[in-house]
């Protein structure tokens, strides 16, 4: 008994460097970030309480619904299609044949493109004039498309891009089909069972915790992931048509330094994605941490 | 006989004209950029789309390199990742070995913290955690950039040693723990010398992470003897009003190393492989 | 086993020298010899902009070398303001930043900013009365001089002599109208390749309140109603709507400058730069990077004169933070870099109007030999100079007011819809007390 809480408290031992971790790095700035909500820090001079008024400010604010509104529409479009664009990539390459490591290494390579290498990328791609994409469409005959310059594409165009960085999802889904093993197919099949049956009775419920792990991912992500596109590829604009929420927090506190009200604005932030998260684990529910793990 | 053999061939090849096909949609982005970066620059726009300008103008490559000190951009972010990987290995995969072996109720209270942690936007962090550095008395320092690190990086990275530790035997555990072997002992000699696929990828994606990192170094540099090549690039972005291909040149730079590593180590990101590790029996 | 135990110390082994490594590499930069003052001194600005304020460190430092100063370069002005900002609020700002005048009031309404007008006038090298008056006043805050500006700017046309030659035009005469204007820039608006798009545009602007108020003012109009303590904008009074009717015109009725998709596709000034361009409205700060310039010939004019003339400062300051601990070294900086020796140097680089009299009226400034061959155009306008008002939250009103007049310009909007909003959004901004503004 000796030897096993000594190796417990050891265990805690090498959690601690994490641990402390967290609390001075996340922790404590968070704590800080939320006090702040409440004042009228600017920086230069010392915090001044303010109670809820960032917060009433920022509900009466149009810019501010803009950005819900343009946050909620962006996770509307890309986590659905991400999430099916996933499984159908992982379902096309999980099985083990010639060629596959090639394949999965494609479909991986523009998660590890840094971010503003990638924003960079599609900020030439989707260029209205030298870009690839319209050149493309013009030779075989197609309208070119302003993209990024209309305020009614430009939303849809950065969505577009968040299309092809879902590496992450992709290995998570790998793993989940390999660990279904090949004899329930065998006799679901010897059964006389079509593909999309196996696929509805077999497949899909045991890969779904896998997917809801994905999907809870992608919503954190897609919330705070339109930052470095939105920042370099169209800093908010065209008329505020990709203003999203982290944009939003980032000109509020250091273009305007009105940090007190970026705090409230990170705190409804935070509130929103917490939400959407408890929405997603009713609708699909349980964690499948139990289960998968 | 013959039927069926002629229909696994057909599927065989549908199977590679699609994977092929998703494979060459995948790739298109970065063989614009690449044919970008030849173009000469401050040329009129082409009518049609040129695959390999010509000439192509090498000669963009050796400029973005006399514009700014890129080589020792890319130093800087060399030496960044080199020392962020190996802490960020040794506290993520401490850290997610302790919560695989702690009792239950431990085990979820971390896994939420985990979670929560993800959950909280990095935004909202910028502005505290550069007073933290400040009161740190890092600012302009690579150690504020590599401050992360402490954390093990991401509690993803973490996740992921907790998830490759959960998966051994017990039996193995088991057993080293009978011999009277301590947490730290167990860890090197027998937890990680298996978890080598999970360590591989999590070194991948932190050496990513920090090669990425654009905010921090923003944030926290002044010294432009400093910079690492994210930075570069920004600034090449904003000093060159006229050159698409340079900036593509810039682009490849910074993509050729985290591609190639990529490349190099993707076995362990497949997890097919670490099961076959792991459970090899 | 063994194997394994060999690669976990080998592991070990390289993470302590790392480690080691970066304990070494990651400590600040060496501590300076004793006797000597370190300062640092933070601008933005394209490479040319750089190397023109690294000659004028080396200057100073063959001067007094016992003082050290580091030259912190932010290239875009977006990120220099949030690096001052943020800089600002981590009680960590450089010695000596430059700001503009539209950006100074809200640091100088904190209290952030060391006041330099005493320092002036106990000053043995410069002193007020050498300075231009209109670019000493924005930046004197509550009576007191806040900051030494450095330049006394203002828009101008910068054309290329050889598309005006190609098109049959004659330079610009001082004196030409807003119809001279747009008629050399239809003339020199054409699509050379005959494909249906046009590739040659007559004129290149930025689009914002800060290009359009020259053209404003020209007209009788005005940005606000009172500029020492503004209450609204009033951009809808019939000669100021007149004037952006008028600027937003140049693009919707006579699409002589890019529209929005050619303008994302490549910039007024990237076309300028390769030759592409007629016409493109700037400031001073282009001279150097034009100069850069070998393909063609180039000359600045005057902008174009409505019912009367106008032009609008721009000026950058020396500021220094009150938290700077070596306040003694950065003035020393100040002042030399205000010197007739420092705005020499700066002049001759082409990068500013120098805000010194003697200065700007010497060949350091206006060598023929050195383009712009008629630099004296900067000077001439500056007895019809104007500013916008200072004011804390004017680069709110700035930004929102460019959101709708880019939404005119490209003809999303009317031109009245977009006063009536921008006036609309603006408001909060005035509203009193000027520290604790409402958000947009």
């Amino acid at each position: 008994m000796k030897y096993h809480t000594r190796y417990n408290l050891s265990l805690y031992v090498l959690l601690a460097p994490f641990l402390s971790g967290i609390v001075i790095l996340v922790l404590i700035p968070a704590a800080l970030s939320l006090a702040l909500a409440f004042t009228s820090y600017d920086g230069l001079s010392a915090p001044g309480w303010r109670g809820l008024q960032n917060f009433r400010q920022i509900i009466d604010d149009d810019l501010f619904r803009r950005a819900v509104a343009n946050s909620l529409v962006f996770l509307a479009l890309t986590v659905p299609l991400r999430t099916v664009v996933t499984l159908g990539l992982a379902l096309l390459l999980h099985r083990s044949r010639r060629g596959i490591g090639l394949y999965r290494a494609a479909v991986y390579i523009p998660t590890v493109i840094p971010g503003v290498a990638y924003a960079l990328i599609w900020l030439w791609i989707l260029n209205p004039i030298y870009g690839p994409l319209n050149l493309l469409l013009n030779a075989t005959g197609l309208p070119a498309i302003a993209w990024l310059v209309n305020p009614h594409t430009a939303l849809p165009a950065i969505a577009l891009t968040a299309l092809f960085q879902l590496g992450e999802g992709f290995v998570v889904l790998l793993a989940g089909l390999q660990h279904i093993p090949d004899e329930y197919y065998d006799s679901a099949e010897l059964d006389g069972a079509g593909q999309l049956a196996l696929f509805r009775h077999i497949t899909l419920p045991l890969v779904m915790p896998w997917l809801l792990l994905v999907i809870m991912r992608d919503l954190i992500a897609s919330a705070q992931n339109t930052f470095t596109p939105a920042l370099i590829m169209t800093s908010g604009g065209p008329y505020y048509a990709t203003l999203f929420l982290p944009l939003f927090i980032y000109q509020t506190a250091f273009d305007r330094f009105r940090f007190g009200e970026g705090a409230a604005l990170t705190t409804f932030l935070f509130l929103g994605v917490a939400a959407l998260i408890a929405v997603t684990y009713r609708l699909l529910g349980g964690w499948g941490y139990d289960d998968s793990v | 006989m013959m039927t069926r053999s002629d229909r696994a061939m057909r599927q065989s090849l549908g199977f590679h004209l699609v994977a092929a096909s998703i494979t060459l949609l995948f790739a298109a982005p970065l063989v614009w950029v690449l044919a970008a970066s030849l173009r000469q620059p401050g040329a009129p726009p082409p009518a049609r789309i040129a695959w390999l300008p010509d000439p192509p103008a090498w000669s963009n490559y050796a400029h973005i390199f006399e514009l700014l000190p890129l080589g020792r951009y890319m130093a800087n972010s060399l030496l960044l990742a080199a020392g962020a990987v190996p802490l960020t290995i040794l506290i993520a995969s401490w850290a997610g070995f302790a919560m695989a072996q702690l009792p239950a109720r431990a085990r979820y209270a971390l896994l939420t913290l985990a979670v929560v942690v993800r959950m909280i936007p990095i935004t909202a962090l910028w502005l505290p955690r550069f007073l933290v550095i400040k009161e740190l008395h890092l600012i302009d320092t690579f150690a504020a950039l590599l401050v992360p690190a402490w954390m093990g990086s991401s509690p993803l990275f973490v996740l992921v040693f907790y998830w490759s530790f959960r998966r051994m035997p017990a039996a193995l555990i088991e057993s080293a723990r009978l011999d009277g072997l301590g947490a730290l002992a167990i860890w090197a000699r027998v937890a990680m010398p298996l978890a080598r696929p999970a360590t591989v990828a999590v070194g991948v994606l932190t050496f990513v992470q920090y090669w990425s990192d654009f905010i921090n170094p923003l944030l926290y540099l002044k010294s432009e003897t400093r910079y690492t090549l994210s930075v570069g690039l920004r600034v090449l972005q904003q000093m060159d009003l006229t050159s698409w291909p340079l900036l593509m040149a810039g682009v490849v730079v910074m993509l050729i190393p985290v591609i190639l590593l990529f490349v190099l180590a993707q076995r362990a990101f497949w997890i097919e492989d670490q099961i076959g590790g792991v459970h090899g029996n | 086993m063994a194997t394994e135990r060999w690669t976990m110390r080998r592991t070990m082994h390289y993470c302590l020298m790392v480690a080691a490594m970066c304990t070494s590499a990651c400590a600040p930069a060496a501590m300076p010899a004793v006797s000597t003052e370190a300062i640092s001194f933070m601008i933005s600005g394209d490479a040319a902009e750089k190397a023109a304020y690294a000659q004028l460190v080396d200057a100073f430092r063959q001067r007094q070398p016992q003082i050290a100063v580091t030259l912190i370069h932010v290239p875009g002005q977006s990120d220099y303001r949030k690096r001052l900002g943020v800089d600002f609020a981590a009680g960590t700002p450089a010695d000596i930043v430059l700001i503009n005048y539209r950006r100074y009031a809200p640091f100088a309404a904190k209290g952030a900013l060391e006041p330099l007008g005493l320092y002036l006038a106990q000053s043995n090298l410069i002193s007020e009365q050498d300075f231009y008056a209109e670019a000493i006043a924005p930046f004197t805050w509550n009576g007191v001089l806040m900051c030494i500006p450095q330049n006394i700017s203002s828009l101008v046309v910068y054309y290329n002599r050889t598309l005006f030659q190609a098109a049959g035009l004659n330079d610009p005469q001082p004196d030409w109208t807003w119809n001279d204007f747009l008629r050399a820039a239809q003339a020199l608006t054409r699509d050379t390749d005959g494909d249906g798009r046009v590739d040659q545009y007559g004129l290149g602007t930025e689009v914002s309140l800060f290009r359009v108020a020259p053209f404003i003012w020209q007209n009788g109009g005005h940005l606000v109603d009172d500029p020492l303590a503004p209450t609204r904008l009033t951009l809808d009074t019939p000669a100021a709507r007149e004037a952006i009717q008028w600027f937003v015109d140049l693009q919707v009725k006579h699409h002589v400058t890019p529209g929005a998709v050619a303008e994302a596709a490549e910039s007024s000034e990237s076309r300028f730069l390769n030759g592409r361009l007629g016409m493109f409205l700037n400031s001073r700060r282009g001279v150097p990077t034009y100069r850069t310039i070998t393909s063609f010939d180039w000359d600045v004019a005057p902008l174009p004169q409505g019912n009367s003339r106008a032009g609008i400062l721009h000026s950058d300051a020396y500021c220094m933070p009150r938290v700077s601990a070596n306040k003694a070294a950065a003035w020393a900086f100040i002042e030399f870099a205000n010197s007739a020796e420092g705005q020499r140097i700066i002049a001759s680089t082409g990068r500013t109007v120098p805000s010194l009299r003697a200065v700007a009226e010497s060949p350091a400034f206006l060598d023929p030999g050195r383009k712009p061959a008629n630099s004296r155009v900067f000077l001439d306008v500056i007895p019809f100079m104007r500013g916008v008002p200072v004011m804390e939250t004017w680069v709110d009103i700035e930004d929102l007011a460019a959101e709708e007049l880019e939404r005119a310009y490209y003809g999303q909007a009317s031109v009245d819809e977009a006063i009536a909003t921008a006036i609309e959004r603006a408001q909060p901004f005035f509203a009193p007390p000027a520290s604790t503004p409402g958000t947009q």
